[in-house]
């Protein structure tokens, strides 16, 4: 392929990278760019070029050992609840804006631990980033067949100008805001849409070659294993080979926690804890997916090329064998996917820590303290930039002078094992809170020093003049102090060596120095802030662990210096609106010396906010005692405050509750008492008809027999008018006690309405009266239809009653009226007099000037329509001014 | 103090640590194949796989 | 002569069975079938004998022996009420003021026509 087409297709490729990041900074909030996948891809960065290079060749040439890099993680992955968790909550909670800044805040704001902390970093991870762009240099020139890959003048070499590039993209999208415990939304999702790519690509290519190239797993498995040495492509080469494995999966375990890139992403990046489940699962299905078809791929190259080739590059090598150019194009752009997001997290990791652990701190401090608000702002975000460029540029430079040498996979390793030297005040910090800041720094230039002397040194010197005397022979030919064979432990890889010296040095000066000597006392409080981090939230802004003197105004100068005067003035307010201070404090508490402190650290870093604050107060030290003595009562005091308050809180809410019972207990049995009485009363009327009826006919055997016929009837009329009482009041009770019975379905009201005239109809046909219903439109809505069907029932039983025969008419009309649906009965009735109008919806009210009618009704008739109408939320009413009749109007909730 | 979920996600830290390491990763370390998977690699993704099923049911068994 | 009695009581079913037992009994029987028709009977006739419900519309049994017991004319008439309400606050109340006796529903007729034979003597 030709140079320039694929520097063009690269330069495309960047502006895609450079649209999706600036369209997810614009949509920062949205559910897009806000989710767990996203959040899980991004940790994926873990997988560099060396994941998409490197273990190919390591799988080709010394089998197994490629994979405890992605053991390590997997065994982590679960581990994630619980420890990474309070590392997300710690920094969220004290604004941490890198891997420095917490382990120096753990420590006490050591400023000398951040920076040490910084430099291992950097020395860390530049040659990683180096051999990045190495993987890119030679990708490139495998892809456009040149001959020559390092140029000899920079202004030639495409690697270059790829670099800056990327530090661009870095600078512009990573230091959008001073604060640099915000989220960098862009950088994250280019690197999930980075992370989709690299994977996607290398299974494409994966199923290419196991495939298309050779007849699937088996047809590989079957010819590599006729070549020699196959078994240990395949096997752990015994019990030493066991130890290595070992190792080095206890440097990936380290690795996915404390690499720049990683604490970046998984930790501060992430704004929602919730996030981390999904990726606790998702991470290792990733890594999984990833290695499954690495061996194929390796044995694939190797059946095809032999030892010819360096092995690394098989992925791109095979399909560009079988003049497969679009997939080989897809391999480096995965490749160079890998590429990328590695390399911009680093640096953004790493300038953040250079700029606020490094340079701040120890340089500019002085300009800040006297400059302005807004040129501090863009004085920080020029620091961070440079910082940028400079790392790039320092990792290019070693690229060119030292690349030559190194293969992909021993880059990395050195720069996990230097990373690891952070693990022991990092990991045993977190758990146990005597551990102080000079183990750490002790231990970590121990680790540091031991590292440098197995590893790098060796290397270096028979890099640079070939002299292997070193390595042999040990320094001053003793052999006990042989590089790699340290104390003649000769069985296990250089890297792996290192490590377990390394670590056991560290953890033991850790161990060693945090017991010898107590710490001082703002330390201890921060260690045990760390360490009991679940405790401590509502204990951190009134820890009174500080006795000294300071004014308001002062703190609020350093503020404003930072943060210019409205954005400081309004921080300042609301913290004296939340604790209740008024506004003309003179004199600050401890409140507000913690409240400051983490205002600054987003900007400065937590070692530079405290030297500011402390420049601007006096301090008193006070004894650990004391300290310790405060936060305990403290932390009694509020607790049982509270519980006592909840206490008598709940007391009082649950007398009142009594009371109202009681109340309403005494209020219904009263009703109860009332209904009964007006039911028993009721009752009685008929039943005395009956009785009387009953004993004139037993005793009078003279009575003329129409009078016998007419009592004989009228005890029939109360026997039915006792079941229609009884009946009624049950229904009444029912209706009163159960307000959930309605069966409310949809209904029309004209099948409803012609229910209810079909059910009076021969009563209306006997005594003449006529009922019409003109009705044409039907309106289906909610209601029981049973229930409402008997209140038209009734109330046209009663027109029927009051109407005169043969000259009776009765109307049914309905219509609509704002949202509620209203029926009228209309009659022609006697109509309703005045004294009956306020009673007659009343329980067994019936009119009685009805001169030449026996009242037929129990009474209650319409105190059940009244009942039934109201709990379908709706109102039942007679008409007045009827002067010809009766109007009987009920209104239902149209749903 | 931890809750159930949490323990069990470090109990199976703990068993991939112990599984994943000598002596007992030896015992896969024989030779054969499986699909043409050698069996050293088919039953280390298995354990793989395995682990990342379980993380998901305890993780959604806990959140549901 | 025959005795007069007035039957005050809303429900046709009792009024027919005690009109029935009284004019049997040889009396002379007024009916009303509430206080305020009572009422006008009582302008223009003077029964001995008032049987009495109280649960009526319009003025009831309570109001219609105020009335009664106002009226010098009516001074020899008894009242006798004849009601469901049976509570001993009821006979209590009934009886404070003024009936001669307090009967209850249901009841038996031949004890009506007793009691009723007992005041008049």
């Amino acid at each position: 392929m030709n140079n320039y087409t694929l520097i063009s297709i690269i330069i495309c490729y960047l502006g895609v990278l450079f649209f999706i990041a600036f369209l997810a900074e614009k949509n920062s909030k949205s559910k897009w760019v806000n989710n767990s996948i996203v959040y899980s891809l991004s940790l994926a960065v873990y997988c560099s070029a060396w994941t998409y290079y490197g273990s190919v060749g390591i799988a080709a040439n010394s089998g197994v050992s490629f994979l405890p890099i992605y053991l390590g993680p997997v065994i982590a992955a679960p581990i994630w609840i619980v420890v990474l968790r309070k590392i997300m909550r710690i920094s969220k909670q004290h604004k941490i804006s890198s891997l420095a800044d917490f382990v120096s805040l753990r420590y006490g704001n050591n400023r000398f631990l951040g920076a040490l902390i910084t430099v291992v970093c950097v020395f860390g991870i530049v040659p990683y980033i180096s051999l990045q762009l190495k993987a890119i240099s030679e990708t490139f020139e495998i892809m456009t067949d040149e001959t020559s890959y390092v140029s000899k003048y920079i202004f030639d070499d495409s690697t270059f100008y790829i670099a800056v590039l990327l530090a661009l993209f870095a600078a512009f999208f990573g230091t959008q805001s001073t604060d640099a415990s915000d989220k960098h939304r862009g950088i994250v999702v280019t690197v999930a849409f980075e992370s989709i790519l690299k994977l996607v690509f290398f299974l494409i290519i994966g199923v290419y070659v196991t495939f298309f190239i050779f007849n699937g797993t088996s047809d590989i498995y079957n010819k590599m294993s006729m070549t020699p040495n196959f078994e240990n492509l395949t096997k752990i080469d015994g019990l030493e080979a066991g130890f290595d494995w070992f190792f080095m999966m206890m440097i990936s375990f380290i690795a996915v926690f404390l690499l720049p890139r990683q604490f970046q992403v998984s930790v501060l990046e992430n704004n929602r804890e919730k996030h981390l489940k999904q990726a606790i699962w998702m991470f290792p299905l990733y890594l999984l997916l990833f290695n499954v078809f690495v061996i194929f791929i390796a044995w694939a190259g190797k059946l095809t090329f032999g030892n010819e080739v360096n092995g690394e590059y098989f992925t791109l090598l095979l399909p560009l064998q079988h003049n497969n150019i679009f997939l080989a194009l897809l391999v480096f752009l995965g490749g160079f996917s890998a590429v990328i997001s590695m390399v911009v997290v680093s640096t953004l990791a790493l300038s953040t820590m250079v700029s606020n652990n490094l340079i701040i701190p120890y340089g500019f401090l002085d300009k800040f303290i006297k400059g302005q608000p807004d040129k501090n702002s863009i004085y920080i975000k020029n620091i961070r930039r440079i910082s940028i460029f400079c790392i790039i540029i320092t990792a290019y430079i070693f690229y060119i002078n030292f690349s030559i040498e190194l293969s992909l996979y021993s880059i990395g390793l050195i720069s996990f094992v230097i990373i690891s030297q952070l693990a022991p005040s990092f990991f045993i910090g977190l758990f146990w809170n005597r551990g102080s800041s000079k183990a750490a720094i002790i231990g970590i230039i121990a680790g540091s020093f031991i590292t440098f002397y197995t590893l790098v040194l060796p290397f270096t010197i028979e890099a640079f003049t070939g002299i292997t005397d070193f390595t042999n022979h040990g320094l001053f030919n003793i052999s006990v102090l042989k590089p790699y064979a340290l104390f003649g432990i000769d069985f296990l890889s250089p890297p792996a060596h290192a490590f377990f010296w390394s670590m056991s040095l560290n953890v033991a000066c850790y161990l060693v120095f945090s017991l010898s000597s107590k710490g001082n006392y703002r330390e201890r409080n921060y260690a045990e802030m760390f360490v009991d981090s679940r405790n401590f939230s509502s204990l951190q802004d009134s820890a009174l662990v500080w006795k000294g003197e300071a004014y308001v105004s002062d703190i609020k100068n350093v503020l404003n210096k930072f943060l210019g005067e409205e954005r400081a003035q309004r921080a300042l307010s609301l913290f004296f609106v939340k604790y209740k201070i008024p506004p003309n404090t003179q004199m600050a508490d401890a409140r507000l010396i913690n409240f400051s402190e983490k205002l600054l650290t987003g900007s400065i870093g937590s070692a530079s906010a405290k030297i500011l604050i402390a420049s601007a107060v006096k301090e008193e030290q006070i004894s650990l005692v004391e300290v310790l003595k405060i936060l305990e009562e403290s932390k009694e005091t509020i607790a049982n405050n509270k519980l006592l308050l909840e206490k008598s809180e709940e007391l009082s809410i649950l007398a009142l509750k009594l009371k109202k019972a009681n109340e309403e207990l005494i209020d219904k049995d009263k009703q109860k008492d009332e209904f009964l009485d007006t039911v028993a009363h009721e009752l009685k009327t008929p039943i005395t008809g009956i009785r009387a009826s009953t004993e004139l006919l037993i005793d009078e055997d003279d009575m003329p027999s129409e009078i016998k016929t007419e009592f004989l009837n009228n005890m029939l009329n109360d026997s039915d008018r006792l079941t229609r009482l009884i009946n009624n009041i049950l229904d009444f009770e029912k209706l009163a006690k159960g307000k959930h019975d309605l069966n409310i379905r949809q209904n029309s009201i004209k099948t409803t309405i012609n229910y209810a005239i079909a059910s009076v109809q021969q009563l209306a046909i006997n005594k003449g009266v006529s009922i019409i219903n003109d009705n044409l439109i039907d309106f289906r809505f909610s209601y029981d239809e049973d229930r409402i069907v008997q209140v038209l029932t009734n109330l046209l039983s009663n027109a029927l009653k009051f109407t005169e025969s043969g000259k009776g008419k009765i109307t049914i009309e309905y219509k609509m009226i704002n949202n509620m649906f209203e029926v009228y009965v209309i009659d022609n009735g006697k109509g309703i007099s005045d004294e009956d109008f306020e009673h007659i919806f009343n329980k067994f009210y019936q009119s009685k000037n009805q001169n030449t009618i026996k009242p037929q009704g129990s009474g209650l008739g319409l105190a059940i329509c009244k009942q039934i109408i109201e709990q379908h939320n709706g109102k039942i009413w007679a008409k007045k001014g009827n002067k010809n009749g009766a109007t009987f109007v009920f209104k239902l909730p149209f749903n | 103090m931890k809750k159930r979920h949490e323990q069990k996600l470090v109990v199976l830290s703990l068993i991939l640590f112990l599984l994943l390491n000598v002596p007992f990763i030896l015992i896969f370390n024989i030779s054969g194949q499986v699909f043409g998977i050698p069996t050293f690699y088919f039953s280390l993704f298995s354990i793989w796989l395995l682990s990342v099923i379980i993380s998901f049911i305890v993780l959604r068994r806990h959140y549901e | 002569m025959k005795k007069k009695i007035l039957i005050v009581d809303d429900e046709p079913n009792i009024v027919m069975t005690l009109e029935y037992t009284f004019k049997k009994q040889d009396f002379e029987v007024y009916i009303a079938r509430d206080g305020s028709e009572a009422l006008h009977i009582l302008e223009n006739n003077i029964p001995d004998i008032v049987l009495l419900d109280i649960m009526m519309p319009d003025v009831d049994g309570y109001q219609t022996l105020k009335y009664i017991k106002e009226q010098d004319s009516l001074k020899n008439t008894k009242v006798v009420f004849l009601t469901a309400k049976n509570k001993v606050s009821d006979i209590e109340k009934g009886l404070k003021l003024g009936a001669d006796k307090y009967l209850t529903k249901p009841f038996s007729v031949k004890k009506i026509v007793s009691e009723v034979l007992e005041l008049l003597n």
